[in-house]
This record gives C-alpha cells, structure tokens and sequence, in this order.
C-alpha cells in the first residue's frame, strides 16, 4: 500500500509530462503523441506499449477538441477528410495488428527506430511549414469532379476568400494508408504525414489540410485504440493521467500560438525533437545491442547531433524563409 | 445566435464527448488517489508504470458495475470508452449528415469508414480470439 502522497506524486509526475508534451506536440503542430511516448518510454521508463496506448487515446482527445472548433470556422472540408479516412482507418487496423507481432515476439526496438526515423524525417517539413501557404493552382483531373474536392475558405490573413479544389485522390488514399499504418504502428496521430498526403499529393491549401487532418486524426486514433484496448496496451491509469495532461497542454500550446510574434521561437521546439527523435532511434539499436553504449553517451550523442542538424537547417530554412516572406509582402503589398 | 445545422450538431457531439469523457476521468483519478485501490487491485499494482492491470485483465461489463461502488478505476474505465465511442459518433452522424444532402456517393464512402471501425471494435477482437 502506498501513501496518499505518493500516490498524488505518480499521478503529478506523468500529468506534468503530458502538458509538456500537449504543449510542444501543439507549437510544433506535430500533435501530442509524437512528443508523448518518448517523454513516457526515455525519462519515465514506461514500457512503450503502455506509452504508445497512452498516446493514442490523448490523441483523439485532442483532435476532437479542436476538431469541433474548426468544423465551426469551415476551413476543414469534410467531404475530403472522410474521404481518405477510408485509407486511414484501413492502415491503422494493419498497423495495429502489425504491432501486435512485434511486441508479442519481443522487437519492441523495431518500433524505437521507427518512431526515431519518422521524428527526424517530420522535422524538415515542419521546419519549411509557413513557405507554400497557397499553393499553384493544377488543372483538375477526374477525381477533383467524381469526389468533389472543391471548397472555399476566408483567410484571415490574407483578407480574402480562397477557393481551392484537390487532385490526385488516389495518390492521397495512398499516402493516408501508411499514415493510418505509422498511427496504428507507433499509436501517433500522424499529422505530419496526413498534411503531406493532402499538401503535396492532393494540391491543397495548408490551411485546409492541417485542419482536415486534425479532422481524420480522431477518427484514426479510434480504430487503433479499439485494437490497442483488445491487446492489453491501454494501461488506464497512465493513458487517463496522459489524456488529462495532454489536452491541457495542447489547449495551452493553441493560446500561446497566437500570441508568439517571433517566428524563430520555434526552432527551439525543433531542437528538442530532434533530440528526441535521435534518442528514440539510438536507444532502439542499444535495446538491440547493435549499438551498445551507456545510456549518458546515447544522450551526449543526441546532443551534438541535435546542435549539428539545427544549425543546418537554420542556414537552409530559417534565412531562406525570411527572404520569401519579404518577396511574399512585396506581391502583396 | 446558432444555426443547428449538421455542422453545428457533429462539432457539438464531439465537445460534449470529450469534456465527459474528461470529467469522467479526472473523476476516477481522483477517487483512485484517495482511496488508494480500485476494482480490487491494489494502488501500486494499479499505478506501478509495469502494471500488469491493462484493459486485457478488466471485461468492460467489469468495469461498469463498479460505478455503483464509486469505484475510481471504473470511472476512468468508462471515460476512456466514451472518448473512443465519441469519433465512432461522429462518423454516425456524417453518414446522416451526407444523406441529408443526398450526396449518395459520400454516404457510401462514409458507411465504408463506419464498416472499418465496427471491425477494429467488434470483429477483429472477435477473430484474434479464436
């Protein structure tokens, strides 16, 4: 029997890793479960099953809070979100089954580099996020007329309504399989991903696919954790104290968004998920020994790794998204 | 003033789900740190991060006729069930949403993503069990 106290202290301690990580999952706009299990499995030693299960379920906490904010404002189109939820869901059940094997046949190290790789491979999106806001209009193909995937929408910063409309619907399905497949595969919503598939493959405007695929990331994370509750991943007492923490955090992370005037903030946020990213994938090979190091030179290695990639992209991205926001004013201005 | 149209309804439904489902959760939590146990089990067997008490060892059924109890592990049982069920009715609605426009095709594409859940919920469980 533990005392009240104690008892109060393990609840704090993963609540207050929780709004860490809904905080930079929101300023990131990575979404919370990118953050969360490597916060839970690295500092906290949950096993990352229960980690992954955790995340999953504060994600649909999360995508649906703000999922119904948005379908207010109608930037989400609905039509496009629930489209390609039929590749998402469809992922997310082989990815959760997918899961299953590994941990059953103790490869848990396969999802550690896993989960590093797609951390690392996420930053260099997020760090270029800002340049492509509208993109070049492509003629519409036969999709864009079959699924509807026309809209429109008012933008609040450019103070005018924009009228868009997708292409290559299959190629998005595509992309939405795998991403439902890395949702159910490491209980993460994705949005990184899902925001690929409908920015690039689909032609759509940022706007439009961040909130959409905030829109499916729920619907996703539902399919996975119903799998995920039947293998025993959903450890209740973690995933509440994380669904808890992780929404705060991530109601947080919105305020302060708006309020954040300079824009390089956020490469301190890319820094420490570069960190992450590097400590999940090395501790991944450390767990199967093929890189067998103490756990403080995984950390220093992370470090110098950390410093060297963000000075990288500060030079590719940082100085060249200043430039294009000057060129941005003079059109408009 | 509000319009209820769908839209309003389906954003609606998912606040209402989560803020209970958070409610629900907070609620347990807190009964469980007072009371120290939950559905028989004891607090460190309950909280200990290898805990081996995971929604395999505790049947829904279980966990709702705890609630009479007062039990917290129930309570935060129940909260993440509605915070799954939520998005499941959400999907709901857009199938009645979309045939209330008469747009036959989405109503099909929505009943697929409806037909891909009830299998993660109900089918696949069924099948592993085997």
């Amino acid at each position: 029997m533990l005392s009240l106290a104690i008892r109060l202290l393990i609840f704090v301690e993963i609540l207050v890793a929780s709004i860490f990580a809904g905080l930079l999952g929101s300023l990131t706009g990575l979404g919370g479960g990118t953050v969360l299990v490597p916060v839970l499995t690295l500092f906290l030693g949950i096993p990352i099953a229960y980690a992954a299960g955790a995340a999953l379920i504060s994600t649909i906490s999360t995508s649906s809070g703000a999922a119904s904010a948005y379908i207010r404002d109608r930037i989400t189109n609905i039509r496009i979100g629930m489209g390609l939820e039929i590749a998402t869901t469809t992922g997310s059940i082989v990815g959760s089954l997918t899961v299953a094997y590994i941990y059953s046949h103790n490869l848990e190290w396969i999802v550690y580099v896993v989960f590093g790789i797609v951390i690392l491979l996420s930053i260099i999106p997020t760090a270029q996020r800002g340049k492509y806001e509208i993109p070049d209009p492509k003629p519409p193909d036969w999709t864009t007329r079959v699924f509807k995937l026309q809209g429109s929408y008012y933008d609040d910063a450019l103070k005018m309504e924009v009228k868009y409309w997708g292409v290559r619907w299959w190629l998005g399905e595509l992309i939405m399989f795998f991403a439902g497949f890395i949702s159910g595969l490491l209980g993460i919503g994705s949005g990184a991903l899902k925001v690929l598939g409908m920015d690039w493959a689909m032609n759509l405007p940022m706007k439009v696919s961040t909130t959409t695929s905030n829109f499916m990331i729920g619907v996703t994370a539902a399919t996975g954790s119903s799998i995920y509750w039947y293998l025993g991943y959903i450890q209740p007492f973690i995933a509440s104290a994380t669904a808890i923490g992780v929404l705060i955090g991530a109601m947080a992370g919105t305020k302060i968004l708006i309020r954040i005037t300079n824009r390089q903030i956020r490469w301190i946020f890319l820094a420490i998920l570069a960190f992450l990213g590097m400590e999940m994938l090395l501790r991944g090979l450390y767990l199967n020994r093929m890189l067998v190091v103490p756990i403080a030179t995984q950390y220093t290695l992370s470090l110098i790794f950390t410093v060297i990639v963000m000075v990288v992209l500060y030079y590719r991205y940082g100085l060249k998204a200043r430039e294009v926001v000057v060129r941005r004013g003079g059109v408009h201005g | 003033m509000v319009r209820w149209d769908m839209d309003y309804v389906i954003g609606l439904a998912l606040r209402i789900g989560v803020v209970v489902s958070i409610v629900l959760m907070i609620i347990g939590g807190t009964l469980l740190i007072i009371e120290g146990r939950g559905l028989g089990y004891s607090d460190y067997s309950i909280m200990s991060i290898r805990s081996r008490v995971n929604t395999t060892v505790i049947p829904p059924i279980t966990a709702l006729r705890g609630l009479s109890q007062a039990d917290g592990l129930s309570f935060i049982i129940l909260g993440l069930m509605v915070l799954i069920a939520t998005p499941v009715l959400r999907v709901a609605l857009g199938i009645a949403s979309f045939a209330m426009e008469r747009d036959w095709l989405y109503v099909v594409i929505t009943i697929v993503v409806f037909i891909n859940l009830m299998l993660a919920i109900f089918v696949i469980p069924a099948l592993l069990h085997l």
